[in-house]
């Protein structure tokens, strides 16, 4: 058991200090001063070297183990990116300091938002946006706005129901009432005669993830649109699966009207335990007044910041955007090209039909035989003795596996969703596939013991959760 | 380069497994007439390639001594920071959905909101959001979910493009925001807070130190806005707690703020990070992620995702917000900054600040055509100079030196016109500190 | 399982108990059972109105929320406490510690919609 901090702590020389060359003038009235002790710990720089490095040592990362969480796009972060990404003339730039002076930074924003135009058949990208939720919000922000700009009361946005939780949260977070759809059982799709049953006058968006959670193609797609855009309704792509379809094909041409992307899923950038991200939002050019400001634009030979933007939804955060986030997405789109980027999908969705191939005699595949680029089985039928899927999961760390995604989609009972990306070679994905296979086909009926007592190869053994939500303990003491 | 391992041999053995003859059999469900021929994008660089690309653009960016601040700083980042957020295991790992698997960040993030509990004086602390502007409006969400008040005090001490932010994302909910004005002293009067805020008020947002760098007299205010059972959400600078008072002394509700000074770089005030802290009371109705600690089977400690019913997986639309990523690489950051000070090493970090703003501030004041614009006022690193000189002639000066001058405060308000807002921290020595005077006195 | 003789139930799992002009409401043995460990609940505020099938609490476990739906209109009058602080109450004792809400209710006779003990325990 590594120690806390707070265990750590003594008296003795701390990491860091620094010398001030001025005198020491800093004394501040009684009342403005702080009276309560600080708290923080003491420890030397050599001891909290050890204590970090043992703490990293203590997680499966995509750069110790194959990672196969469906819906997350765990893909090989390429190491170049983080070298430029290191670069100090990138990091000590200041917001506010002249656009003279920081002309390479705008250079990098203005080029990934005309590059990523290019890859998704949109008008205009905007890279402000911190993340995937965030950009659905900017997205649907940008959707009220228009409908308000042209004096349409429309307050409803249908989310079906195998959709990621964020959509539904982010339409209520931007003020919108959420019409569910239920998607197909087989496929996940959308039908078309459902969703006309909830279109109304007062919708003014479906949002729809290409492909589905299900790792299914939309089938119906140029139905769907057609059906919205009679409507006078928009159309949202989220962008969250689009590593199953870049260069092949472009939610512009397929007529979405306003789109996210997730840079650490699709373009490489590394998750760093749970951000930082980056969710740019691309919309067609009826759409590009209502972007947040500022704009980055070219003017003659010059990057400048636009800030008058009369119609635009305003700010979404401070500043600009997650830039080390977005130099390290324009690094993998230079590094890759157009027909690089478009064999990034192709591998992505030949590595997930391959293992499907190797599973779908075996265990339960509810959307069939094909999928995009990633799938989800079902492992029910199969479960003696009262074995769940986080048995399973539990059972793979012990193998040296980062679990898939489990329990989601929430319309497959018990699903395990597997995404293996297009940098894994055949020889892990044959390795994993047997080792999920014997899990759930021999272990699960003649060892159930090991699946009930799994992991036992990791630092800690089953957690208690609902200990922890019941009396919450959030910090030391 | 190209990512994908395969090759032909490879290929040909996964196509037969799948029962097809090439990759595009994969697409067939997909409408052709839809389908792209090829992007138009130029790449396939090599590292080496890209490496030199790179620099290229990265030397149209200046070098420069910074004096600005107004919101993101430029100050030390010890180097054990850099060693541990340049470990691969953390670097590559996804959000901890796996606990028994993911045991290194969760003790991380663990720590971080320890220590933000620690410095900020509060009981509890999420696990990041994504900066300190959208921190401030996830605590007027916060504030709004807690009772059925709809108005929404901001003052106009705090970072303007907070206050856009929380104005973007309350555009559609009923909220009403009022901005309240700071005195001609720079900080806010306690009895205009007093006076504007009433029974239909859910929070006020108040910075400290101010935009302009002001500590504001947060005990006062407090009281104020106590006395109308509304919320006081508290925006503060991390640092400026070295030396002023803990947010959780003065009954502050929500603190929030930017965290971008505990380790991370400016990098264009991007990838940053926003931290919340709360009262005990409001845990439940916090937005993000939150780790917790719990044992395991064989009773050992360890740490978990926790109080999850909260989140949009869980509980989509319904959720306290949609924020799934967060800055969870930023939180590791701060974790590791915060822990290698010390109590006295943390204070005397603070103290230089402040000494070496002061040094600047009574050298800077003292030239001809220049004026301390709140001659009375404690200031953390951050001051208002008023100047008779031409501020575009004066940066521009300053920018043919090298140095970041000071921030031009004329769209900040009819006060603040031929005003300017210089920011000094640990790492500018005296030496920068006279060129830059010596620079001010010659225009 | 327990299904008590004496209380009346709705589809959604609550169970009520008539006191004079005001109801008790918890959820059914069956229903704390499904949810499994009960880790959080939030209860309305004393003096909130509710309207009759619309959610007035939430019960929450690890990994789910579940909406309480108030069994008839009326106003909230007194609600449990110690759920708030100790949520496993309603996992151990669904009928008495770990009742949630009294509804003061408006109009007695949306009181013949609920369900009388036979007809819940065939629904389950």
């Amino acid at each position: 058991m590594e120690k806390l901090l707070n265990e750590l702590s003594s008296e003795c020389q701390s990491a860091y200090g620094v010398e001030c060359d001025v005198a020491i003038d800093a004394q501040v009235p009684e009342n403005l001063k702080r009276g309560i002790p600080l708290g923080l710990p003491s420890i030397t720089e050599n001891d909290l070297l050890r204590h970090f490095t043992n703490l990293s040592k203590k997680n499966y990362a995509l750069s110790t183990v194959f990672y196969p969480l469906g819906s997350c796009t765990m893909k090989y972060n390429p190491l170049i990116n983080e070298r430029i990404a290191k670069n100090d003339a990138f990091n000590n730039v200041h917001p506010y300091q002249p656009i003279e002076t920081m002309q390479g930074t705008l250079e990098v924003m203005y080029e990934l938002e005309k590059d990523l135009c290019e890859i998704t058949g949109m008008d205009t990208f905007s890279l402000q946006q911190a993340a995937g939720a965030h950009g659905e919000f900017a997205g649907l922000l940008v959707i009220a706005k228009y409908f308000k700009s042209i004096r349409q009361k429309r307050k409803k946005i249908i989310v079906p129901d195998s959709a990621h939780g964020t959509n539904p949260a982010s339409a209520a977070f931007a003020g919108f009432e959420i019409v569910p759809l239920k998607s197909e059982l087989d496929d996940g799709s959308v039908s078309h005669d459902k969703l006309k049953e909830v279109l109304t006058s007062e919708v003014a968006a479906l949002m729809l993830t290409v492909p589905n959670t299900l790792g299914i193609f939309e089938k119906n797609i140029v139905k769907i649109s057609k059906l919205i855009h009679d409507n006078g309704s928009l159309l949202y792509y989220d962008g969250a699966n689009f590593n199953a379809v870049m260069g092949i094909v472009r939610p512009g041409d397929m007529g979405f009207d306003v789109m996210h992307i997730n840079l650490h899923k699709t373009f490489s950038t590394p998750h760093g335990g749970g951000g930082p991200g980056s969710g740019p939002i691309g919309v067609k050019s009826f759409l590009e007044p209502f972007l947040p400001v500022p704009r980055v634009e070219k003017k003659k030979d010059k990057y400048v910041l636009n800030y008058k933007k009369l119609k635009s939804i305003g700010k979404l955060k401070a500043f600009f955007g997650n830039f080390p986030v977005i130099l390290r997405a324009y690094a993998y789109v230079k590094a890759l090209g157009g027909k690089g980027l478009k064999n990034v999908s192709k591998q992505a969705v030949l590595n997930a039909n391959y293992m499907l191939a190797k599973f779908k005699d075996k265990i339960n595949v509810p959307a069939g035989n094909r999928c995009m680029h990633e799938f989800v089985l079902s492992p029910k039928p199969l479960f003696k003795n009262d074995i769940r899927t986080i048995d399973i999961a539990k059972r793979l760390l012990d193998y040296g596996y980062y679990a898939p995604t489990i329990y989601f989609p929430l319309i497959v009972d018990e699903a395990i969703m597997i995404e293996p990306t297009e940098t894994e070679s055949k020889e892990t994905l044959d390795k994993f596939v047997n080792v999920v296979n014997k899990i759930i086909l021999e272990e699960s009926c003649q060892e159930l013991q090991k699946l009930k007592d799994a992991p036992i190869n990791t630092p800690v053994r089953r957690l208690n959760e609902v200990e922890a939500a019941r009396k919450p303990i959030l910090k030391w003491k | 380069m190209d990512y994908t391992p395969q090759n032909q041999k490879d290929k040909k053995q996964m196509f037969e497994s799948i029962g097809i003859g090439n990759i595009d059999e994969l697409f067939k469900i997909i409408p052709s007439h839809l389908k792209v021929k090829d992007l138009n994008i130029s790449g396939g660089k090599t590292e080496q390639e890209l490496l030199n690309y790179f620099l290229n653009i990265a030397s149209k960016n200046k070098k420069l001594i910074s004096f600005r601040g107004a919101g993101v700083y430029d100050h030390f980042i010890p180097s054990l920071v850099g060693e541990i957020i340049g470990r691969s295991e953390f670097w590559t790992a996804y959000t901890p959905y796996q606990a028994e698997a993911s045991q290194g960040t969760l003790q991380a993030v663990f720590e971080y909101q320890s220590l933000i509990c620690a410095l900020t004086g509060l009981d509890v602390s999420n696990a990041s959001l994504y900066d300190g502007a959208t921190a401030a409006a996830e605590a007027v969400l916060l504030a709004l979910r807690v009772g059925d008040k709809n108005k929404i005090l901001i003052s106009s001490g705090v970072h303007p493009e907070y206050i856009q932010t929380v104005k973007t994302y309350l555009e559609n909910s009923k909220a009403k925001i009022e901005i309240i004005s700071l005195s001609d002293n720079g900080r806010l009067d306690k009895n205009t807070v007093d006076s504007l805020t009433d029974y239909n008020t859910a929070a006020v947002v108040i910075q400290s130190p101010n935009y302009f760098g002001i500590v504001e007299y947060m005990d006062a205010l407090s009281l104020a806005i106590k006395s109308k059972n509304s919320l006081f959400i508290v925006i503060i600078n991390p640092l400026s707690l070295g030396v002023f008072k803990a947010p959780g002394e003065y009954n502050a509700d929500i603190v929030v703020g930017e965290g971008q000074a505990l380790g991370s770089s400016m990098s264009v005030g991007g990838a940053t990070i926003g931290f919340m802290a709360v009262k005990k009371s409001l845990e439940w109705k916090m937005p993000g992620r939150i780790v917790g600690q719990t044992t395991d089977r064989d009773g050992k400690r360890g740490f978990v995702l926790t109080l999850q019913s909260r989140e949009q997986h869980i509980r989509r639309e319904k959720a306290t917000s949609n924020i799934c990523t967060n800055a969870s690489l930023n939180a590791l950051a701060a974790c590791v900054f915060l822990s290698g000070w010390g109590n006295a090493g943390f204070s005397n970090l603070a103290e230089t600040n402040i000494s070496k703003a002061r040094y600047a501030f009574a050298k800077i004041k003292s030239l001809d055509g220049f004026k301390a614009k709140f001659e009375n006022e404690t200031f953390f690193n951050e001051f208002v100079i008023e100047t008779s000189k031409n501020i575009k002639k004066i940066n521009k000066v300053l920018l043919k030196n090298n140095i970041l001058g000071p921030l031009d405060l004329s769209n900040a308000g009819d006060n603040f016109k031929n005003c300017l807002l210089f920011c000094v921290t640990e790492q500018r020595t005296e030496a920068e500190i006279n060129r830059l005077v010596e620079l001010l006195m010659k225009i | 399982m327990n299904i008590p003789q004496d209380l009346l139930y709705t589809k959604t799992h609550e169970w009520v108990k008539i006191e004079e002009n005001k109801i008790k409401v918890g959820i059914t043995d069956f229903a704390q059972h499904e949810i499994t460990d009960i880790v959080h609940v939030e209860l309305p505020e004393i003096g909130t109105g509710v309207k009759k099938e619309q959610p007035a609490a939430v019960v929450e476990s690890v990994k789910s929320a579940f909406d309480i739906y108030a069994p008839v209109s009326g106003k909230i009058v007194e609600i449990n406490n110690n759920v708030l602080g100790s949520p496993e109450l309603v996992n151990n004792s669904p009928y008495e510690e770990g009742y949630l809400f009294v509804i003061e209710f408006f109009n007695k006779k949306e009181l013949d919609d609920l369900l009388k003990a036979n007809d819940y325990k065939k629904l389950v």
